[in-house]
């Protein structure tokens, strides 16, 4: 019994002394900068997660050869778990506990709104957003984000379909907030009839969603999901023997193992949208190099909107010239564009800033693209139309939003 | 009603092995006992009838001999010097500092959000013997209650005031309770768990799907703070002023709800959920209505989840329906089976210990060779495998809130047997 | 009518999972007596199993059925990692506990959890896929009845339909099997009468775990699979399992064969003029069974627990 008591106690102490000693470590310096990051590292978004952390990992290494103030940047990145809860309780801590001026997050439109109204919103800290997309976050200016407006490729494709002469379209979408926005978002921008049909998330068989649309008869698909999801999708409308309709998709369908994973007779010919990195830019190049030696495989533009976001901090932590919130924040949005000296890196930005530099300075090209964040807090949308020719993504052009 | 004393001791003997787990074997026996020295109602069983269920308490909850006595049993005394030590650690540390207060009040408020949903879980489980796994379906409607009727961006707005979102939220789960409760109460008890399982998904399908009524998948922002329209509190700043009234509103919420429970577990009505629990034939031999019972206690327990379900609306100022998923239910349940079953201060406390491994592995992370995600599962699997394997009763097993007050012969100050 | 022949077909092959799921968990069930909320992640066990040892026997020539023998070879390594897993989990875990059935059932969630933890720190969270090429309609079919449906389709629906009967015959006309039914019927007599209980338990869990890997390796042959894979489809079989009546391994079969049937005809009901979208699907499935609850509480063919 006695035993059994110290037992108890002492687990308790444990996690008290746990908990001390590794809050203990987190200070700022005098030199060099904190930020925070809340990123899906768990849940339904772990996928795009990790795109995060290989995009902030190549982001850090380039950042710190140049240095920030006079010191390193630090990232403390805390998992959201793709669920507006947890993802405020991380949000919480990253600005209450570790006293962050910016946080780069969340991937998911909803967890990033909820970090928004409810930590962010009314203090002087500057959140970016790395991957969300629903149109909902144009409503709050004071929401920063690196990835287009889903609204973006939803009217791209609006266009694409109707320039290819279907007049009637069958949209499978997922229920989540990514879903949901960009098929709102085409119905409104679309000329022609459609219907949404919705599917769940990491089902195993999506064939009655298939039979569904079949049903209804359409000149042409449009599928705005995920990339397991598509595929499965793919593969029951292979089965089922529906290879005969022009298949349309939305950026996150897009993948190599996609390709390699779905019957060819469905992707052949298949015309996605996806916002695009400057794939020719030198600075993307450099980027996608440092990405493949570290990852053995190729980045998508998700890693890339995490690495701008990254280097965005940087250069407005940069220009502010100090950590404060207030001051960053009042730099952020300016130093992605239009005015000042077209730059492409961060070491770049540092010197055009020189010492005392500010936002109209300088104009951060990202390795996403141009970037130019509005009014609104998003970016310059950059599109690109692929289409699946023997098996590869083929770049049919560039869509630039205004 | 002396009839009844020789059956119930036969009844409890046989029915030891197939009680209701995390009871431990021998607690409703003394429950039953108890309860029937009560139901004599003051005669002389139960002076007879005391004695003896705190000598089976002392043989059984090991060393708890000397239990009654000094107001609070070791096991309780344990807890409280450890939970004391551990508060008193996270002050010394706000004070020098280390921990930001403004954090610190948030991880307390939702801790108290846990609590809430933890002691409205035994209302069902612990006091009745309900297997409900609905219980995120009850948070959420309280919620999604409360953030429809007062959010600024609701689809269909109507922004009104947070005291009419919380009545809007409690009598939705309400009624939602009712419309589950009909068809599944009087099934056997597995099937209720996987039922109200299901049914709960129903109620997360619906709010996520039809976006045109709840906001859907993007969920819903423009949530007011509870006291938002309040002369001073409205005012506070952003920050730890706020933190700290968030944290006084649901330490009201809590309190409130433990008094009101206590209220009940006391009366007539507690005894007879008790009854139903250890023995629903029993009940219903005593002319009981027992379904009507369960529907109450069913009904009592969700609107507890749904309160907790309207503070975390005005916490967080924005919802989604990821609040409703299946692992929301399952961390209460852990939280009330650590604490212990049929103990409101042992779901308190596994209120705690909730979000101490919720947050907690937050601090932990990336120091271990895996991933925090499949980590954090593999550490609440194994809790839960470890707690039944060997501390099946939780750390805090009901003793005391089983005897009928009066019926120990202890001092003063614990005698109320709360 | 096509349509509704298609939906049946369709229905048909997503049965398949569902009965050898909710076979699985009803044996289980009726012999150790608790609801084993682990079962799902066990046909994910299943998955994964054949996942590692495909590329191993894809060596193996020749073809059955339109897939690799190999891929029979990697069900086979499927089932029998999940039954070697329950095994152990029932020898270290259940076995010592002295509860009840709602205790098993809790310590149930969290052997769940462990095993979704170990095959996400192992395997990641990313989706897999087994590669085998998919080939598209059989024509034959496709311009006699006007149905489309693959090989594998074929495939899934006969082996399900082999191991199927094979438990029949096992439950039948083994000694193992009047064991089972025995211990099932009233367990205490059973142990009685001489029976080796804790030997019949065993081999309960390797024929119910068996069955659910090789349903997990349909499922990773259908589409792809991920450590969520399995509970996703936990509550459908649940919901079958207890539509066809606990402790009637038939029931099972037949409530599985519903349910399925089920989530596949929902397209219909939009057809007919009923608003509700195949995302309602197991919604649908759910309530199907809260209804049959209602008129009959012990389930199709189930019987009263004794």
């Amino acid at each position: 019994m006695v035993r059994e008591n110290l037992s108890r106690r002492t687990v308790l102490k444990g996690i008290g002394a746990a908990g001390m000693v590794s809050v203990a470590g987190c200070t700022g310096g005098e030199s060099g900068a904190t930020i925070g990051m809340a990123n899906s590292e768990t849940g339904s978004l772990s996928t795009f997660g990790q795109r995060n952390a290989r995009g902030l990992e190549i982001a850090l290494s380039d950042i710190n050869e140049t240095g920030v103030l006079g010191g390193d940047l630090e990232v403390i990145v805390e998992d959201t778990q793709s669920d507006s809860g947890a993802g405020v309780s991380a949000a919480q801590k990253l600005v209450n506990q570790d006293s962050v001026p910016l946080v780069v997050g969340a991937v998911s439109s909803g967890v990033s709104l909820a970090i928004y109204k409810s930590v962010i919103q009314g203090t002087d800290v500057t959140q970016i957003s790395q991957n969300s997309t629903s149109p909902a976050l144009t409503n709050f200016p004071d929401l920063l984000r690196m990835s287009p407006t889903g609204a973006a490729q939803a009217s791209a494709l609006a266009d694409i379909i109707d320039e290819d002469g279907h007049g009637k379209v069958a949209v499978t979408h997922l229920t989540n907030a990514y879903g949901e926005g960009v098929a709102e978002a085409f119905k409104n921008s679309y000329g022609g009839e459609s219907k949404l049909f919705a599917h769940d998330q990491g089902k195993s068989s999506y064939s009655n969603v298939i039979t569904s649309m079949a049903d209804y008869d359409a000149d042409a698909w449009l599928f705005v999901s995920y990339q397991p999801e598509f595929t499965t999708m793919a593969q029951e409308a292979f089965d089922a023997g529906h290879t005969d309709i022009p298949i349309y998709g939305s950026d996150s369908v897009k993948g190599p193992k996609v390709l390699e994973q779905s019957p060819s007779e469905i992707t052949e010919g298949m015309t996605l949208v996806a916002p695009s990195a400057a794939l020719d830019q030198e600075n993307y190049k450099q980027f996608a190099k440092a990405f493949r030696e570290n990852n053995d495989t190729e980045p998508t533009a998700w890693s890339a909107y995490a690495y701008d976001a990254v280097v965005t901090a940087a250069i407005a932590i940069e220009a502010a010239g100090s950590t404060e919130p207030a001051d960053i924040k009042a730099e952020a949005r300016g130093v992605t564009g239009p005015d000042g000296t077209e730059v492409f890196s961060f070491a770049e930005a540092v010197e055009a800033l020189g010492d005392d530099g500010s936002a109209s300075d300088v104009n951060y090209q990202g390795v996403s693209g141009p970037i130019d964040l509005d009014k609104n807090g998003d970016p310059r949308a950059f599109e690109q139309i692929f289409q699946v020719q023997d098996g590869k993504y083929v770049s049919q052009g560039f869509i630039a939003g205004e | 009603m002396s009839d009844d004393d020789p059956k119930r001791a036969a009844d409890s003997g046989d029915d030891a092995p197939t009680r209701p787990a995390g009871s431990g074997e021998d607690e409703p026996q003394t429950g039953a006992k108890s309860g029937g020295g009560a139901r004599s109602g003051g005669d002389a069983a139960d002076a007879d009838g005391s004695p003896i269920a705190a000598a089976r308490e002392a043989d059984s909850l090991r060393g708890a001999a000397g239990a009654l006595v000094g107001g609070l049993t070791t096991a309780e005394r344990n807890v409280a010097s450890a939970l004391g030590a551990f508060i008193a650690l996270l002050l010394l540390f706000t004070a020098a500092g280390v921990i930001n207060p403004t954090y610190l009040l948030y991880l307390l408020s939702l801790a108290g959000m846990y609590l809430l949903l933890s002691m409205g879980l035994n209302v069902q489980w612990g006091y009745t013997g309900l297997i409900n796994f609905s219980v995120a379906a009850f948070f959420g409607l309280g919620a999604y209650g409360a953030a429809l009727v007062t959010s600024s961006d609701a689809p269909i707005t109507i922004a009104a005031s947070p005291l009419l979102g919380l009545v809007a939220g409690l009598s939705l789960a309400g009624i939602l309770a009712v419309l589950i409760g009909i068809p599944t109460l009087s099934l056997r008890a597995d099937y209720l768990a996987i039922a109200s399982l299901g049914l709960a998904e129903v109620v997360r399908l619906i709010i996520n799907n039809e976006g045109q009524w709840t906001g859907g998948a993007v969920g819903l922002s423009g949530i007011p703070r509870f006291y938002e329209n309040w002369p001073v509190l409205g005012d506070l700043a952003r920050g730890t002023p706020t933190a700290a009234a968030n944290l006084a509103l649901v330490s009201v919420f809590v309190v409130a709800t433990y008094l009101f429970l206590r209220r009940i577990h006391r009366s007539p009505w507690g005894r007879v959920q008790r009854t139903i629990r250890a023995d629903e034939d029993l009940a219903k031999a005593l002319g009981k209505d027992t379904f009507r019972f369960k529907m109450e206690s069913f009904v009592v327990g969700s609107l507890v989840m749904a309160l907790a379900g309207v503070f975390f609306a005005h916490l967080q100022l924005y919802l989604a329906p990821t609040s409703l998923l299946p692992t929301q239910t399952f961390y209460v349940w852990i939280a009330v089976i650590l604490g212990g079953t049929g103990s409101d201060r042992g779901a308190m406390f596994g209120g705690f210990v909730i979000i101490a491994i919720r947050e907690g592995t937050r601090f932990v992370g990336g120091s271990l060779p895996i991933d925090a995600g499949p980590l954090r599962l593999f550490l609440i699997g194994l809790i839960i495998i470890l707690v039944i394997r060997y501390r099946p009763e939780g750390l805090l097993p009901p003793q005391r809130e089983l005897v009928w007050p009066g019926a120990s012969s202890s001092q003063a100050d614990g005698g109320d047997g709360q | 009518m096509s349509s509704l022949l298609q939906y049946f077909v369709n229905g048909l092959v997503f049965s398949s999972i569902i009965v050898l799921g909710s076979v699985g968990l009803s044996i289980v069930y009726s012999i150790a007596d608790f609801a084993n909320f682990a079962h799902g992640d066990t046909l994910t066990i299943g998955a994964y199993g054949a996942l590692v040892a495909l590329p191993t026997l894809s060596g193996i020539g020749g073809e059955l059925l339109g897939l690799p023998l190999g891929f029979y070879g990697a069900l086979l390594v499927g089932m029998a990692l999940a039954a070697a897993v329950a095994v152990a989990t029932e020898l270290v875990i259940y076995r010592p506990l002295d509860t009840d059935a709602i205790g098993m059932l809790i310590t149930s969630i969290g052997v769940a959890f462990v095993y979704r933890a170990v095959l996400q720190a192992g395997f990641g969270a990313d989706f897999r896929s087994y590669g085998i090429e998919r080939s598209g309609p059989i024509p034959g079919i496709e311009s006699a009845l006007g149905v489309t449906i693959t090989e594998r389709s074929v495939v899934m629906v006969v082996c399900a339909l082999v191991l199927v009967v094979g438990l029949h015959a096992l439950l039948q006309y083994t000694t193992l099997g009047r064991k089972m039914r025995a211990m099932s019927d009233n367990p205490e007599l059973a142990r009685v009468s001489g029976i080796r209980t804790d030997r019949v338990l065993l081999a309960t869990w390797v024929v119910g775990a068996a069955l659910a890997g090789a349903g997990g390796v349909f499922l990773g042959l259908s589409s792809s699979i991920d450590p969520r894979t399995g509970f996703d489809l936990l509550l459908v079989i649940f919901a079958a399992v207890i539509l066809g009546g606990i402790g009637s391994v038939y029931g099972a079969m037949a409530g599985g064969f519903a349910i399925g049937m089920v989530h596949e005809f929902t397209p219909g009901l939009t057809e007919v003029g009923i608003p509700i979208g195949t995302d309602y699907a197991t919604a649908v499935a759910f309530v199907i069974m809260v209804i049959i609850l209602l008129v009959r509480p012990s389930g199709i063919a189930g019987r009263e627990p004794t």
